[in-house]
């Protein structure tokens, strides 16, 4: 791999470890809904990558649309969830979120 | 044609069970009248695929190299179950719109109820074995969810989740039979393992055989497993006439049918399958004796008659046993309606606070008056013919001490049988004096059934030829109708059989005086109301499934952060091992 | 080359600031510049269309989404402290990460462009498919949106019925009772909604 590519791998690989990250330690529903979003532009990197890499990118091009529609409905959804929590439970913690029994 | 009717038949009873719940429970007018047209137009569905059976998959697709191919055969077994579960479905949610009139929430019922009916259509008709674990156990569910139905009664929450926990143990056998199927063929499809079973090496072979036959003991209530039916009993009694008469309790019998002809070489299989049927069927018939409960007693009695069925496959008569499902499933399901009917009428469940129906409750008496002596065997009725079928082939390939043991449960049948009609219709009047006859949904359902009980044996010879042509790896000796009732009549056997019947009625007759027998039986009695010590067994593996999840619940939080904590440790986890490689 | 490198560390550090921020605003923020970054890498790729919606959706109509639904549930100060310890989080996540790449970064090299369609002829004919997946899911994410506004509705209508309550009622167990009530009534409305 040419060394551009080489460095845009590691982006890929660089978000998707911050997300993860995030999803580990963030407890704002909120911030929740960012580290998702994080976690599929890194993969949207991706998608497009192995495009260019297999020399097909318009390919990966048409694949990378779906995925924006995708994590765009996730986003409105998520939001619309974390609005409705707020109001039933009066906080956006994770924390807070749980109702299981223990 | 029967690709479309197999796909009309469950698609409409799923898609009527999202109407239903669309509908909504503030009209339940139209969750009725929902619920209704989706049951019948199943029904006939169904009941268009009988002149277009096959041997042949008709719907094939392909789920991947994992899942195999996902087919549906019409075969005259699968279409045969297929009607039974979808006619008496539509017949029990009429019922229904009598019975559960003005009870909340409807649409859960309905959806649920419908849901069942699309998946035991799928499962008697799938040529898939994955395909059938995965609708096997979505007509767990459904039954689960529905004995639970009023989960504000604790009684009725435990028994749904005995029913669950128990049936899993089958699940789970069939699971597995169906994991070791596919490594060593390599295939999920039951003709695979029905042409190739005599290649398998013998261990494996008769591994599989006897993880079906788990799975079929613990879904149609054998011995040990058959104290979850009564509890059961907790359901409304649409529910209970279909799922826990006319259906589900069925599928183990039907699995056991479907895969005889690869295990009937097995060594001791055969004798296995016997031997639980037939302690079933006695062992059940005794503790319906003593239950006091109108519908335990026909539960009891529903466990019997799988005894019966299942016994029937031991000794190698699968059309016999087939034959018997077919006489049983209209008439419990009869029975369990008619029972539905006197117990919306009086309020209560139990018998001895029954009595004197018969002249304030015309129809709903005669048509239970049918179902019973269908259910004790006397001439003419269907249970009658399906009966000696399965004496006669058990006097054909059964033992001496089977034969008897046989004879037995029918005379005990017929005292049970005898005993719970008169406690309900005849005697004294007791409770509450003045009761209504069943209303016009009821009648709908119970007339119908009536009428099949009476006539459904003349289908013999020709529900006979329809399995033969389309199995071809059952070897069934099939007459014509003539021929076969023929050879009931004049088989000895028959009338020994009625003999002890009618010894069993007698017995009821003169049971003031025979108060010396029936002290020295007390203590099976006994033993019988006590579930004969398996009840504590079954709720051994209840408490013990408890008690794990109990355990487990630590792991479940709640909490989003350490769920992802979990979902990424097993990633890598799944990275090092294919790192590994 | 030193563009990629820039790329990856302006990346980076957005996404890190984005988890990292305590104001849910400031990370809405810092998720749009991500974005605006990412799609600048798509476009030094070679993938112009998608670098343009992904300017335009990401960066655009998620961050007004978000503000949208930052200012209706209210800023709240996220409080200090994760549930998962955080030398956990990092070690797992850098774990996983080590991982991958060991498993991606020795790939093959980049081969020759092969003949394909344009970019709107792959979308619009060879992935018919997708679209019609799409529209069933924008179709969802309309549904979503209705979810927020209808909120704003019934959040005055609770806000209303709770101002009642103390005025008109006795004082003993009545108010609970409507209380309850409200709380039974709401979910209902919104899985008519």
């Amino acid at each position: 791999m040419s060394s551009e590519l080489t460095i845009t791998a590691v982006t890929v690989l660089c978000l998707l470890g911050v997300a993860l990250y995030g999803l580990l330690i963030v407890r704002n529903l909120f911030q929740v809904i960012i580290a998702l979003q994080i976690l599929v532009k890194g993969a949207l990197i991706a998608l497009v990558l192995a495009g260019k890499i297999s020399g097909q990118i318009n390919l990966g091009q048409s694949l990378a649309v779906t995925v924006i529609v995708a994590d765009t409905i996730v986003a409105v959804v998520g939001l619309a969830l974390a609005v409705q929590v707020k109001r039933y439970t009066g906080s956006l913690d994770v924390k807070n979120l749980s109702t299981l029994r223990r | 044609m029967s690709a479309w009717l197999i796909i009309l038949t469950i698609g409409f009873a799923w898609l009527g069970a999202v109407c239903v719940w669309l509908a909504g429970d503030k009209r339940p007018r139209a969750q009725h009248t929902l619920a209704v047209l989706f049951s019948v137009a199943a029904g006939l569905a169904a009941l268009a695929l009988i002149p277009n059976t096959s041997d042949q998959a008709v719907i094939s697709l392909n789920a991947g190299s994992v899942f195999g191919q996902f087919t549906f055969v019409p075969d005259g077994l699968g279409v045969f179950l297929t009607v039974v579960a979808t006619v008496i479905g539509s017949l029990a949610v009429i019922f229904s719109v009598e019975y559960m009139r003005g009870e909340a929430q409807l649409g859960r019922y309905y959806a649920l109820i419908l849901l069942f009916i699309g998946s035991m259509a799928g499962l008697v008709l799938t040529g898939s074995l994955f395909l059938m674990f995965v609708l096997w156990e979505m007509t767990a569910l459904c039954s689960y969810a529905l004995i639970s139905f009023y989960n504000d009664d604790p009684k009725a929450v435990r028994g749904g989740i005995k029913a669950l926990i128990i049936t899993q143990i089958g699940g789970i056998g069939l699971l597995v039979g169906t994991l070791a199927v596919y490594i060593y063929l390599g295939d999920y499809q039951i003709d695979t393992l029905l042409a190739q079973a005599q290649t398998l090496p013998a261990g494996v072979l008769s591994f599989i055989a006897f993880t079906f036959l788990l799975a079929a003991m613990a879904k149609s209530a054998q011995v040990p497993f058959h104290t979850w039916l009564p509890d059961a009993m907790e359901a409304p009694t649409p529910v209970s006439a279909l799922i826990h008469a006319a259906t589900m309790v069925n599928a183990g019998v039907y699995l056991l049918a479907r895969f005889y002809p690869a295990f009937a070489d097995v060594a001791g299989w055969k004798t296995a399958v016997l031997t639980i049927g037939l302690l079933t069927a006695l062992l059940a018939a005794l503790m319906a004796v003593v239950a006091t409960d109108l519908k335990r007693m026909l539960a009891y009695s529903t466990v019997s008659q799988l005894g019966y069925m299942v016994y029937a496959i031991g000794v190698g008569g699968v059309f016999a046993s087939q034959f018997h499902l077919l006489s049983h499933a209209i008439f419990k399901a009869l029975l369990f309606l008619g029972a539905g009917a006197v117990i919306h009428a009086l309020g209560t469940r139990d018998m001895r606070q029954m009595g004197g129906l018969r002249t304030q409750m015309p129809v709903v008496s005669t048509t239970f008056m049918i179902g019973a002596a269908a259910l004790i065997g006397l001439p003419i009725f269907n249970g009658f013919w399906s009966k000696e079928l399965i004496l006669e082939s058990g006097l054909e390939g059964g033992p001496i001490w089977a034969n008897v043991g046989t004879l037995l449960g029918a005379g005990i049948t017929a005292f049970y049988a005898f005993r719970m009609v008169w406690m309900v219709l005849f005697g004294q009047p007791q409770g509450k004096t003045h009761v209504h006859d069943a209303g016009i949904p009821m009648k709908t359902a119970l007339i119908p059934l009536a009428f099949g009980t009476l006539t459904s044996w003349l289908l013999i010879g020709r529900f006979g030829s329809w399995l033969q042509a389309t199995l071809p790896y059952e070897q069934l000796n099939v007459e014509s109708t003539e021929e076969m009732l023929l050879a009931i009549i004049t088989t000895p056997a028959t009338y020994l059989a009625l003999a002890i019947v009618a010894l069993g009625m007698v017995a009821w007759w003169q049971r003031e005086r025979l108060t010396g027998l029936a002290r020295s039986l007390q203590g099976v009695g006994r033993a019988a109301a006590n579930g004969f010590g398996f009840e504590a067994l079954n709720q051994g593996a209840v408490s013990l499934t408890q008690k794990a999840a109990a355990a487990l619940q630590v792991t479940q939080t709640g909490q989003l952060n350490w769920n992802v904590l979990g979902i990424v440790v097993a990633l890598v986890v799944v990275l090092l091992v294919l790192a590994g490689v | 080359m030193f563009l990629n490198l820039f790329l990856l560390l302006a990346a980076v550090l957005c996404a890190f600031q984005a988890i990292r921020a305590r104001q849910m605003l400031a990370a809405a923020l810092w998720l749009a510049c991500t974005s605006a970054i990412v799609a600048w890498l798509l476009y030094a790729l070679g993938a112009q269309e998608v670098a343009v919606i992904e300017l335009s959706v990401g960066a655009g109509l998620v961050t007004i989404l978000f503000v949208f639904g930052i200012t209706i549930a209210g800023e709240e100060i996220q409080e200090v402290g994760s549930l998962v310890p955080w030398a956990v989080a990092g070690g797992i996540a850098l774990a996983l990460i080590g991982l991958v790449a060991w498993f991606v970064l020795p790939a093959q090299e980049a081969s020759t462009a092969v003949s394909e369609p344009s970019f709107s002829v792959m979308v619009w004919e060879n992935r018919g498919l997708d679209m019609l997946v799409q529209i069933g899911l924008i179709f969802a994410g309309v549904l979503g949106i209705l979810g927020i506004l209808a909120e704003k509705e019934t959040a005055e209508e609770q806000a209303r019925a709770s101002q009642k309550t103390p005025t008109s009622t006795p004082p003993l167990p009545q108010p609970q009772v409507i209380t309850t009530d409200a709380h039974q009534d709401t979910p209902i409305k919104e899985a008519h909604a």
